[in-house]
Formats: structure tokens, C-alpha cells, sequence
């Protein structure tokens, strides 16, 4: 009952192919569904803070709705569940134009924007208030005090728990799979599909994870460390 | 964070090189616990399938608990419980290999590039491919299905073939059947392959089976095995043992007519080659 590893299944025939063009999708629905979750968790998480409640409640209600569902329910929501309420030739196009995969980058950009609104709150709330009357009172209203001091400050104190909740959405994109997304794990079936051999294709899949995650941290420490504001954000080390 | 790296693969390589790597026999491991642990599908009908009452049922769980089991009690001399545990097409073989189960008996076709990673029974069931389609669809089989959107079961054989043979047809591969089948319902897809037989119990469970049809002929050959750990030939001869034994009892084509019978969960005669094909299949005592 030994198993004999045969890695050569990993670049022999149309294996390698299939785990680029794997890597591309999970990349572009990563990087589209990162920037709807940035998008909307920046405007919610700051609609949290502001003065005015009716705005308060709204972002309450979009991050709590959201975050509590699971991500695979809003995968079938969005696919299965939002083309019927579309005008019939929309929906046929939509059908014919990889529906599949705008589904998964909705629910993946809009689940994620709930928890990414959170990391944002907090953030924001960090701030001393003082920064905001000091805002206030030189003159700026209370959408600039957001746009110029607020928001800047809160963006470089939020890198690392960001980085975190970005990572866990490329991690997350995998779950596209059940909607028939051809992602990076899709296509490491696929190899196991074709050559049987599952435990080296899913540890080529692993490994690709492993590196994107990895590779992405760093660049997120740089980004850290370059943006940290000094005297504001004191620093370990 | 590079100091780090390197340990980290270590771990994660050795876990996975260590987990399938287990000297004793499938034999000797059900002898120790008394349990058969298997591999099924929940649904599958009428392979395996959660029934009505709420029951997991059907054609092949009877086959190892009729044939199967009885022949594994009589040659360790001792009552065998069984075990059910769910198996997908892209769960099976490692679950498989990494010993959480000990057969997968599902509706599972022996390939050749299988036979690589793990070792088969002896045939329990032929049926091939074919399309599942609304039943004003244009589709009539592999022939017209160029530039169409079709839905497959991910890691089934059906995929590979239509990848192959109709690389304009667009395919989507699903993880499991009720998944595929809502695509088609709803019209995310314009068909669904699978096995015949498959289908036809996808039809028989819809909420108005009049509205679907099967269509197309054969478009591959799929012959059912159950799945077992590479190597193990005494494990094996235990399982085709009782396999044989319900051939050649008659027992098999009792269940072959509670679960494809006139009045069965999915009707499905069994034609005289197939039937000719099975009892071949049994060596001499």
C-alpha cells in the first residue's frame, strides 16, 4: 500500500496549461472581487462612524447581513439566484458570457466587503476624535474630513489585519469551484481527473496557494512600512 | 519569513507523503476495527441516494451489504459492521489512499489511467454516457452539442471525452448533481451529461419527469467497479468473492429489478448482452 510519488504528472501533457490557466482565473477573480470588497468595505466601514444615523444603520445592515451568511449560500445566490430576477436577453447573454464567473466575483466582492468594512470601522475608530474636530474646525465639512484626513489615516493603520482579510479572499475564491468556476483548485482536480494521481496535484495547488500568499504578505510588510505615518504609528523592532 | 518557509513545506510535504503510507492490509485493519468503511454517493439514485424517509439507500449499498459483507464475515469469522461515508468523483481516490475509507462503492468507472492509483472489482454495471436535455431542446446527442453550454459532473470521464471530442461545446463542471441539474433547470446550461443510467434517475426524481428527456446515444462506455486500495489482492479476491457469489445466487438480478424493475426506484431493463456479460464474469468455485 506504499504510494509511489510521480511528479512528472504535474508538467507532462496539458497539466502544466491547465494550472496556469487555473492560477489566471483565481488571480482575476481575486483581484476584481478585491476591488468591490475594497470599494464597498472603505464607503461602509466609514458609513459606521459618520454622524448621521440613518447612514449608520444601512452599513450596519449590509455588514451583518452579509458577513453572517455563508460564502458558499451567496456563491448559489448570486448564481443561481439573481439571473431570474434579469430581463430574459440579459440573462442569455449573461449565460453565453461566463455567468459563472461574475457570480463567484459578487459573491466573493460583496461577502468580503462585509468583513472588510469591519477591519475599516476599526480603524477609524483608532483615530483620536480630536482628529476629526481639528478637521472640522479648520474649515472642512465632514465628507472632506473623511476624504482627507479620516479615511488616509485609517488605510495605513489597517494594513495588517487588510492583509490578512485579503488573503483569506484569494484563499476563499477556491470556494467558486461549486458554481463551475475553472479556478486554481478546479484545475487541480482536473490533473486528478486525468492522471489519477491526486496527491501530487493537490500539492502542486497547495504549494501555488502557498506562494501567492506568501508573496503577497511581503509585498503588503513593504507597503506597511513604507506608508506608516511617523510619530503616529509606532512601530515593533 | 524565509527561515520560516522552509520548515513549513517540509511539514506540509512529509504530512502528506506520511498519511497514505500504512503497511497492514485493508484485511487485516477491518479484522482489528470490525467495520467495512465505504465510499458512497448520497445522490446518485438509485446507486446511492438519501431516500424519502431519510434512509441512505440503494443498488450498490445493497451489493456490499448483501454480497459483500457476508463474504468478508465468512472469512474473518467474525459479524463485519459497515460504515457509510460520502465520496464525490474528486474526493474518492483520496479518501481512498489516505485510508479514511477501504471501497468505494458508488457508480465509479473502471479506467485504465485509474487502475494506476488504486485497483477495481469486477464489473457490476454497464451504461455510457448520454445527454439530459428540456424536452424541446434541438439537442439529439454528442453530434449537436458544438459551441452549446453543457454541464458535467467534475472528474467524471464524460468531461474528459466531450473535451476531447467537441472542444467548441462550452462545459461547465460541477461538483455534484443537484448543483448541474438547478444550472439546468434555470438555464445556465442547455445540457447535462452523465451516465444513462444516472440520468435517468435524475428524471425519475424530478419534480415532472415529463418535462426532461434522455437523449443521444452512448458517447463512451462505462463500466461500474468498486474501488479498492492498490495491491491488496487479498482484500480483492474477498470483495469479487462476494460479488461472484451474488451473480451467481441470482441474488444480483433480484436487486437489479427492486432498483431498475418495472416498478424500481429508475426503470432500466437489463438487456441479455449485459446480463451474459456479468455471469461471465464469474470464475469457477
Amino acid at each position: 500500500m506504499n504510494y509511489t510519488f510521480q511528479w512528472s504528472v504535474l508538467w507532462s501533457g496539458q497539466s502544466g496549461g491547465w494550472l496556469l490557466q487555473g492560477l489566471i482565473t483565481t488571480l482575476e477573480l481575486s483581484a476584481l472581487a478585491w476591488l468591490l470588497a475594497a470599494l464597498l468595505g472603505i464607503v461602509s466601514g466609514a458609513m459606521r462612524t459618520v454622524p448621521w444615523r440613518l447612514l449608520r444603520t444601512l452599513a450596519t445592515f449590509y455588514v451583518e447581513f452579509f458577513r453572517n451568511v455563508p460564502l458558499l449560500v451567496w456563491m448559489f445566490f448570486w448564481y443561481f439566484g439573481v439571473p431570474p430576477l434579469l430581463p430574459e436577453a440579459v440573462r442569455e447573454w449573461l449565460f453565453d458570457h461566463g455567468a459563472e464567473f461574475w457570480a463567484g466575483m459578487f459573491a466573493l466582492g460583496v461577502y468580503h466587503g462585509a468583513r472588510m468594512s469591519e477591519v475599516i470601522r476599526s480603524g477609524i475608530q483608532s483615530i483620536p476624535r480630536t482628529q476629526f474636530e481639528a478637521s472640522v474646525a479648520m474649515g472642512l465639512t465632514t465628507f472632506q474630513a473623511y476624504r482627507l484626513v479620516i479615511v488616509p489615516i485609517a488605510l495605513r493603520l489597517i494594513v495588517p489585519p487588510a492583509t490578512s482579510e485579503s488573503l483569506n479572499l484569494l484563499k476563499n475564491s477556491s470556494v467558486a469551484l461549486t458554481i463551475s468556476v475553472a479556478e486554481l483548485t478546479f484545475q487541480t482536480r482536473q490533473i486528478e481527473t486525468y492522471t489519477a494521481r491526486a496527491i501530487e496535484a493537490l500539492t502542486a495547488g497547495t504549494l501555488i496557494y502557498l506562494v501567492l500568499c506568501v508573496g503577497i504578505a511581503t509585498i503588503m510588510a513593504r507597503v506597511e512600512r513604507r506608508f506608516a505615518i511617523p510619530g503616529l504609528i509606532a512601530r515593533g523592532g | 519569513m524565509k527561515r520560516l518557509l522552509v520548515p513549513v513545506l517540509t511539514l506540509a510535504l512529509g504530512l502528506g507523503a506520511a498519511a497514505p503510507a500504512r503497511a497492514e492490509g485493508t484485511l487485516e485493519k477491518i479484522n482489528q476495527s470490525g467495520v467495512l468503511v465505504i465510499g458512497t454517493r448520497t445522490a446518485s439514485p438509485p446507486f446511492a441516494f438519501v431516500n424519502k424517509n431519510n434512509e441512505w439507500v440503494g443498488f450498490s449499498i445493497d451489493l456490499v451489504e448483501q454480497g459483500i459483507l457476508p463474504a468478508l464475515s465468512k472469512k474473518l469469522g467474525k459479524p463485519i459492521k459497515l460504515e457509510k461515508k460520502e465520496s464525490t468523483p474528486p474526493t474518492r481516490i483520496p479518501l481512498l489512499t489516505s485510508n479514511a475509507v477501504d471501497l468505494i462503492a458508488g457508480t465509479m468507472t473502471d479506467t485504465r489511467a485509474r487502475r494506476d492509483s488504486v485497483d477495481f472489482s469486477l464489473t457490476f454495471f454497464v451504461t455510457g454516457a448520454q445527454f439530459l436535455v428540456k424536452k424541446s431542446s434541438p439537442i439529439k446527442g454528442i453530434e449537436s452539442i458544438a459551441a452549446r453550454r453543457i454541464a458535467a459532473q467534475q472528474g467524471s470521464t464524460n468531461a474528459k471525452i466531450i473535451r476531447e471530442r467537441v472542444p467548441t461545446a462550452k462545459l461547465q463542471e460541477f461538483p455534484d448533481q443537484p448543483a448541474a441539474f438547478q444550472a439546468l433547470v434555470q438555464g445556465q446550461v442547455d445540457a447535462y451529461t452523465n451516465d444513462g443510467i444516472q440520468l435517468y434517475g435524475l428524471r425519475a426524481k424530478a419534480p415532472k419527469p415529463d418535462d426532461w428527456k434522455v437523449v443521444g446515444d452512448f458517447f463512451s462506455y462505462e463500466p461500474y467497479g468498486m474501488a479498492m486500495r492498490k495491491n491488496d489482492s487479498d482484500f480483492r479476491a474477498v470483495v469479487n468473492n462476494g460479488l461472484m457469489e451474488l451473480i451467481e445466487s441470482g441474488k444480483y438480478f433480484e436487486l437489479y429489478d427492486k432498483w431498475f424493475g418495472p416498478r424500481g426506484e429508475t426503470p432500466y431493463p437489463l438487456t441479455p448482452e449485459n446480463k451474459r456479460f456479468l455471469i461471465m464474469q464469474v470464475v469457477p468455485k
